[in-house]
């Protein structure tokens, strides 16, 4: 490549990121991306809300989604807020949209730890936008 | 036939996806893909499938593809499916779950191709005509299951049963009842619902009045008739062997929003989700209505079915089928109600009530 071709790529680079501003790093759910006080809440909301259908053990039935296992091949690699938005919208499913959004984070953190997301030191935010900037990834296989 | 409670094996419950203007056959694009919909069929699924299938899968071949994808895998889903590879196409179903894993397969398994299929006035006066096009066309088509291993389609003989003469069931609109489906977004009464049966009365059997002789239940008025049912893992087994031995591919996926149908390879799809279809298209339109079943171990020998009150036990070659359908509410039963967990009580006081019905000397334990 020559240099004056060089230059006009670091420009059209520079022209590119000044139009779409700086990349916003997304962060990734193998990092700590809830706290354990705030799972610990959810656990309390999943016995009185959701335990009823899905389970004590989050296992589901034949009927209802288990809430781990195959649980993670329909909602990992894609952002924790595709999660977050279902529950808000359709869950539970008698009453959809009676849970708060600090509540639904909570329960949210609830079902990431209980697929193997480890705890960090910062609260899952209950804001849809934040949320879409945090994927839950898989756990790496031991 | 023996009606016990404590030989309940299974008690099921699931939301029938009533669309107020009926199911949704139209055709959409999302980005460059086609979408034809194919959902909202009420507690008429099974009956309708073909007939509806028949209808998406021709709005698909008019853009002349290949390869369709299939988003959701009840009966509304295989049954498309399998019309689109009778018609040459690749067919991929994109679903959470087998069919046996479904909703669908938590209904009743009756032929009731009008229950809760739509309300009449948002459906329209055409609604009948489209109606009774997919009622027809698949009661052609379950005929091609009659007799076969397994009994994927049967007929049994149902008898209706009741102490007063039977009259025929009035569906005039209560004009104490001022709210409807317009004003509240929900429907308030029976006469909001399509009752579309009589269209179809030349080829579905009418019903006999039973002589004193001939009735052998504790019940002074007796009616029979020719019902057809489904029996699930028969029939489910089938659909599944010719979905799979055409070529078909199932790929486990979830969806959380239109937008997503285009990262699917295929250009046409064919969206056949049911109530998730409420969520996921955000069709607020559905309106969940909720029902539930219980189930008896097969009682072959017992070979037909009894009803009164709106209760029901229907002998199927996968169970008894019980049903508690409260007649006061008729089909406003389980109406906005999205609660999809089963309550045993209802089925059981069915059992205790239909047991009463049968010679009173088989009654006996559950009576007393």
């Amino acid at each position: 490549m020559t240099r004056g071709r060089l230059l006009i790529v670091a420009a059209v680079a520079a022209a590119t990121a000044l139009t779409v501003g700086p990349p916003v790093a997304s962060r990734s759910s193998a990092r700590g991306v809830y706290t354990g006080a705030q799972a610990d809440q959810g656990a309390t909301i999943y016995a009185a809300r959701c335990a009823m259908c899905h389970g004590r053990q989050l296992e589901g039935t034949v009927e209802i989604p288990a809430l781990s296992g195959k649980f993670v091949a329909n909602w990992a690699s894609r952002p924790v807020g595709d999660l977050f938005d279902y529950i808000a919208r359709a869950m539970p499913q008698p009453a959809p949209g009676s849970l708060s959004s600090d509540d639904n984070a909570r329960l949210v953190a609830f079902l990431l730890r209980a697929n193997g997301a480890p705890a960090g030191n910062q609260a899952l935010p209950a804001d849809r936008q934040a949320l879409r900037r945090i994927d839950f990834d898989t756990v790496p296989p031991l | 036939m023996r009606l016990s409670p404590d030989q309940l094996i299974d008690v099921k419950c699931c939301i029938r996806p009533l669309r107020a203007a009926g199911p949704n056959l139209d055709v959409e694009h999302v980005g460059d893909r086609l979408v034809v919909h194919n959902y909202g069929h009420g507690g008429s699924g099974w009956s309708l499938s073909w007939g509806s299938a028949e209808i998406a899968v021709g709005k698909a071949l008019s853009v002349l593809p290949e390869r369709v994808a299939v988003v959701g895998c009840g009966i509304v889903g295989l049954t498309s499916a399998i019309m689109a590879q009778r018609a040459g196409l690749q067919v991929t179903i994109y679903a959470k779950e087998l069919i046996p894993r479904t909703r669908s397969f938590r209904a009743s398994g009756s032929f009731t191709p009008s229950s809760r299929v739509a309300l009449a006035g948002p459906a329209g006066p055409q609604f009948g005509d489209r109606w009774e096009q997919m009622a027809r066309f698949s009661w052609k088509m379950f005929r091609t299951y009659l007799g076969l291993p397994g009994a994927p389609v049967d007929f049994g003989d149902s008898y209706g049963l009741s102490d007063a003469p039977v009259e025929p069931r009035s569906r005039a609109a209560d004009p104490a009842i001022t709210d409807n489906y317009e004003t509240s977004g929900l429907p308030r009464q029976n006469a909001e619902f399509a009752h579309l049966d009589d269209r179809i009365r030349d080829i579905v059997p009418r019903s006999v009045v039973l002589s004193r002789e001939e009735n052998p239940f504790a019940a002074a008025h007796v009616q029979r008739s020719s019902h057809m049912f489904f029996n699930f893992p028969a029939y489910a087994n089938a659909l599944l062997d010719e979905f799979f031995s055409r070529s078909g591919r199932f790929v486990m996926r979830n969806f959380n929003s239109p937008r997503e149908l285009t990262e699917l390879p295929e250009k046409v799809i064919i969206h056949a989700t049911g109530y998730a279809a409420r969520d996921l298209w955000q069709d607020r339109t559905i309106i969940p209505v909720r029902g539930q079943t219980g189930w008896l171990v097969p009682q072959p020998e017992a070979n037909y079915s009894i009803r009164s009150g709106n209760m029901s036990a229907i002998s199927k070659g996968d169970g008894i089928v019980l049903m508690n359908n409260n007649p006061d509410l008729g089909d406003m039963l389980g109406v906005g109600d999205s609660t999809e967990i089963p309550t045993r009580a209802p089925i059981e006081g069915a059992m205790a009530s239909l047991a009463r019905r049968l010679a009173p000397a088989l009654s006996q334990d559950v009576s007393a």
